[in-house]
């Protein structure tokens, strides 16, 4: 599904140069879950953020389904990401004033699809998490467990190939983050390419292979048994 | 300390958001000069007269005349022969005094220079406390050779020698005689329409040669002057002066039978500190001001100050939302509601501070140009109440506009507010701010729409057409002095020479002078004692000519007929040839003529309406179109015009070339004939523009102001923007990870500002429409009230235009930002 190659991030502020991602070079096949893991300011959602390509790399190619998409535009990358790739953040960042179907339709608005598909849409994916009976309540009505269910409602309502998750779990007790999980084992089983950034090892062991990162490069690749 | 704590925050807080504090001090600072500019123009206006001592028992008489079919003709004095009936018919009234107008050559040496004085009543001195500097201005007064200089008259005869005692000659139309300057006065303040630089006794007797002065009841030759006693309502004395019109009249002014005085002659009576403003009539003895003006820019004023309050509140408001944490932080460290209340309420007001200060800069900065423009000399007085008068303004500005946020915000609880992921906007306060923004475009709008109105108006009356060509004629004014009259023949004739004079004529009217004088006229076909009121004008030969006026039908005056009008004194002694006259298509009609061919040649008899007994007979020999001399708020009338150029006033010579020249030329020939007489000119095109100087003077006012009022909104509404869109920073992320374009935020953000404006517009064009189409009235000929649609539909465009610019930029910077960063400081 996507290839990295000799990819590099650096940031220029001030003088002070800030390598994120060194030399990086991974592969997703579709239908995996991945889990990058490492210690703080590693690089993690920087290398989350260009596989969703919400920032581009410095150096180095990156192959979404086998087109290099590393020189691309921001309005390029735009109309990729949109048909491709859904978000879940760790503080959820649901819009506070619009309600739970609202949020969750935020994401087919930008698609073309009529209105009355949209609900449908809506509709049968708060069934799939478990929040239908919320449709009209606003986020801060909701827990943070609910919440996050939404953001994963919003992430795949597109009929999005890949999921990327930035911490999914980490503003959220244990029995929530299980919950969260397993949401998201399931969306894997249905065919769902998932990349997860965590702290947990726990959670990490959903996914079939933990990618360790540490000061920008790649340590271990481990695929679970 | 706590209170330094506030200083140092409220400090701090101005510093860290530099763009709200920078918009908000501004925005404030150009309304409250805008303020203090229209109110010092305000209080000026309404001063005028009210330093009087007795200023609220004295009262001016004013007498209109309506002559049947004409329009009012209101005058601001009235007839000598009222004066004396005042105080007998009213036990009201203490002290009446007639100050009646006098053009005297004061002869000193060989010099000549005429003055304007008045001939006044001793009881004067009981109405006006006038400051006497010298002299004893009682007996100066009881006798018929002393004189009263004011202050600078004094100086311009004497210079630094002591008047009192030395003498003067003053010639008169009627008398030369020496005069012994016998008081001294301080001049009149400049903000007063009792205008007297000098003055003599009134004695009848001195007058007895004078055909008119004091013998006609139809002629308004003073300002007649009364005090009442305290506490008189002074409509009871204007109720009775129908009676009193009928009990002292002799007859009334056209001799139709069926009216009684009073229906053609009415008498009423304004306060003095109402002259300036609210007199009617002409001849002020300084130019009047408009109440409807300063009705209209008290209201601008208002206005302003509530769309620039209206941008502090916003602001504020918007702002104290991004500080919930810090309320909350206080509350939690044991702040009470009222101590925030304090502090917020205080920021405001400080902030009101510096924007007063920035905006007496503003005003002093602008105080010259602003001078110039409304032709005043207008200062702001810092030892006086008018700094505390603002200041008083600003503080009610900013406590109000610090309460509405201040109680907000201290409403806030901090358990709400110190959890991270929360907006601290409510929607009532989001609501709140819309409306207000509605109200500010509501009336930019409004504003707008009015200049458009008036600025057509103008344009309007500029491109109709008069019936004549009012470019480059020459006036030349005062050949009624005895002096020039006969002589106007000789001087004509002289003009005529000039190379660059085309034509050259004398006539009795000319463009934006109000003319009055009517004849009544007859047809042997109309029924017996039928008359109809037609404007009489004399005019010299090749006047249709030198004003470019289209004779229709028949033809114009020519030399070689001999055809002058015959004088009232020819006609009594039994003249009775038949008179040439040209009429315009209006008095063709009214005198029931079918057509402008039909009326040539036929005979109309007629008289002189001001009381006049004698008949003339007249043939048509001509007819005009109809032409507009007056302002177009008049409509137009039927007119007759005669050869009678010994009762004409002015030259009126028709030239090429530079205008400069031909003043200078035309002033040499004059100075040759007339060495001792001022010489004195204008240009038709410059009287025209005169009359509509009202507008002129109003409209470029309006046009500022409303453009500052529309520029203060919308620094509002740019600060709002930017407010907004940081506000919805995260919002926007979101949408664009989800796959919103550039594009799509851009036109979110801007279609929440949208809607705000289009619901003003639904405000304001109906009430601009009811407002500007009632000011339309007022004119006879006017733009069709489609206009105002059209100009509705056009600033509500403008509007939307201008309220799309200020927002697009800064949204378009919001929407273009890369979406990870709005997200990353959650
Ligand atoms: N926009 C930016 N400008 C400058 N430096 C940045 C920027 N974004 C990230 N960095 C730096 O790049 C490095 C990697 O950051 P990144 O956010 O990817 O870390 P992370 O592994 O996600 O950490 P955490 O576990 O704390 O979320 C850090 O040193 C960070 O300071
Ligand atoms: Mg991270």
């Amino acid at each position: 599904m996507l290839k990295m190659q000799d990819l590099t991030k650096t940031y220029r502020t001030d003088e002070v140069e800030t390598v994120a991602l060194n030399n990086v070079n991974i592969d997703i096949e579709q239908g995996e879950f991945v889990a990058i893991m490492g210690p703080s300011g590693c690089g993690k959602s920087t290398l989350l953020n260009i596989i969703g390509m919400l920032d581009t790399p410095t150096s180095g190619h990156y192959f979404f389904k086998d087109e290099d998409v590393a020189g691309y535009s921001e309005a390029q990358l735009g109309v990729i990401r949109k048909h491709n790739i859904g978000f879940i953040f760790q503080s959820f960042n649901l819009i506070d004033e619009l309600s739970v179907a609202e949020n969750i339709e935020l994401a087919l608005l930008y698609h073309d699809i009529p209105a009355a598909e949209r609900k449908e849409r809506v509709a049968a994916v708060m069934d799939k998490v478990g929040i239908a009976h919320r449709a009209k309540h606003m986020p801060s009505q909701l827990s943070g467990g609910q919440q996050q269910r939404v953001a994963v409602a919003r992430a795949v309502v597109g009929n999005q190939s890949m999921i990327l998750a930035d911490e999914p779990t980490g503003n959220l007790d244990t029995a929530h983050g299980q919950e969260v999980m397993e949401m998201l084992q399931r969306l894997n089983e249905e065919g769902t390419t998932i990349v997860m950034v965590t702290h947990s090892p726990s959670h990490a062991d959903y996914a079939r292979r933990t990618i360790n990162l540490l000061d920008g490069h790649v340590v271990t690749e481990s695929m679970r048994a | 300390m706590l209170f330094t704590n506030y200083i140092l925050s409220a400090w701090r807080n101005i510093l860290r958001h530099k763009l709200f504090s920078a918009i908000n001090v501004l925005g404030l600072a150009i309304g409250l000069a805008a303020v203090m500019l229209i109110a010092l123009f305000v209080r000026y206006e309404t001063s005028y007269d009210s330093f009087w001592k007795n200023a609220d028992n004295i009262y001016r008489l004013q007498i209109t005349f309506t002559a049947p079919g004409r329009e009012p003709n209101p005058a601001v004095t009235a007839p000598t022969l009222i004066a004396p009936f005042l105080k007998q018919d009213f036990p009201e009234v203490t002290h009446v005094a007639r100050a009646v107008p006098l053009n005297a050559i004061f002869i000193q040496d060989n010099n000549r220079i005429q003055e304007e004085i008045r001939i006044t009543d001793q009881d004067i001195l009981n109405i006006f406390d006038f400051e006497v500097i010298a002299g004893d201005i009682e007996t100066a007064l009881s006798d018929n050779y002393s004189l009263i200089l004011n202050e600078t008259l004094a100086a311009k005869y004497f210079g630094n020698e002591n008047p009192l005692g030395k003498s003067i000659t003053l010639e008169t139309r009627v008398f030369t005689r020496e005069y012994k300057v016998a008081a001294i006065i301080k001049d009149i303040p400049v903000n007063s329409q009792v205008n007297i630089n000098a003055m003599i006794g009134l004695f009848e007797s001195d007058w007895a040669d004078d055909e008119a002065l004091f013998k006609s009841w139809f002629r308004s030759y003073s300002f007649t002057y009364y005090t009442v006693k305290p506490g008189t309502d002074i409509a009871n004395i204007n109720n009775k002066m129908k009676d009193f019109i009928d009990r002292h009249y002799p007859s009334n002014l056209s001799g139709d039978p069926d009216n009684k005085p009073s229906d053609e002659v009415s008498l009423s009576s304004l306060n003095i500190k109402d002259l300036h403003l609210k007199a009617a009539g002409l001849g002020q003895q300084r130019p009047s001001g408009d109440y409807g003006t300063i009705i209209a820019f008290t209201l601008i004023a208002i206005l302003i100050l509530i769309i620039a309050s209206i941008n502090f509140m916003n602001l504020s408001t918007a702002r104290a939302s991004q500080r919930a944490k810090e309320v909350s932080i206080r509350k939690v460290m044991g702040a009470a509601r009222t101590n925030l209340i304090i502090q917020f309420i205080g920021e405001s007001i400080a902030l009101t501070l510096i924007s007063l200060l920035l905006g007496l800069v503003i005003v002093e900065i602008s105080l010259p140009f602003y001078n110039e423009l409304i032709g005043k000399t207008l200062i702001i007085e810092y030892g006086s109440s008018d700094i505390g008068n603002i200041l008083i303004v600003a503080l009610f500005v900013g406590f109000f506009a610090g309460i509405y946020p201040a109680f907000i915000l201290s409403g806030y609880r901090p358990s709400e507010n110190l959890k991270s992921n929360k907006s601290a906007e409510t929607k009532a306060s989001i609501n709140f701010r819309t409306a207000l923004v509605i109200v500010q475009f509501t009336i930019s709008i409004a504003l707008f729409i009015s200049t458009a109105v008036i600025y057509s108006q103008i344009q309007y009356t500029k491109n109709f057409n008069l019936g004549f060509n009012a470019e480059n004629i020459l006036l030349i004014k005062g050949i009624r002095d005895n002096e020039v009259r006969d002589k106007t023949g000789l001087l004509i004739d002289e003009l005529k020479k000039l190379t660059d004079a085309i034509n050259v004529t004398s006539t009795s009217i000319t463009p934006g002078v109000y003319g009055v004088t009517a004849s009544n006229m007859r047809t042997p076909s109309m029924a017996e004692g039928k008359t109809v009121l037609i404007g009489d004008h004399k005019v010299g030969y090749d006047f249709f000519k030198t004003f470019g006026i289209e004779i229709i039908n028949g033809r114009a005056f020519e030399e070689s007929r001999n055809e002058f009008e015959a004088s009232d004194v020819l006609v009594r002694q039994g003249n009775a040839a038949v008179n040439s006259m040209v009429i315009n298509e209006l008095a063709v009609r009214q005198l029931g003529f079918n057509s402008a061919e039909d009326a040539i040649g036929k005979s109309v008899s007629g008289m002189n309406y001001l009381g006049g007994d004698l008949t003339k007979k007249y043939q048509i020999i001509g007819v005009t179109s109809n032409i507009y001399f007056e302002s177009l708020k008049n409509t137009v009338r039927p007119e007759m015009y005669v050869l009678n150029p010994y009762f004409t006033s002015t030259i009126a010579l028709r030239y090429v070339g530079n205008p400069q020249e031909i003043i200078e030329n035309t002033r040499n020939i004059w100075q040759q004939q007339f060495p001792n007489i001022p010489f004195r000119y204008d240009f038709v095109s410059d009287a025209i523009e005169e009359q509509y100087w009202e507008e002129h003077g109003q409209m470029t006012m309006i046009t500022a102001f409303s453009g500052l009022a529309i520029f203060i909104a919308c620094l509002g509404l740019f600060g709002l923007a930017s407010f907004t869109a940081e506000r919805r920073t995260k919002e926007i992320g979101i949408r664009k990870i989800f796959g919103a374009e550039v594009w799509q935020v851009v036109k979110l953000l801007v279609w929440q500002f949208t809607k705000p404006v289009i619901i003003a517009n639904l405000i304001a064009w109906p009430l601009s429409f009811y407002v500007m189409s009632r000011w339309l009235e007022s004119f006879v000929y006017r733009i069709d009230d489609m206009v105002i649609i059209a100009l509705c539909l056009i600033a509500g465009l403008a509007a939307l235009l201008i309220a799309w610019a200020t927002v697009a930029g800064n949204s378009y910077a919001v929407a273009r930002t890369n979406p990870i960063k709005a997200l990353r400081y959650e």
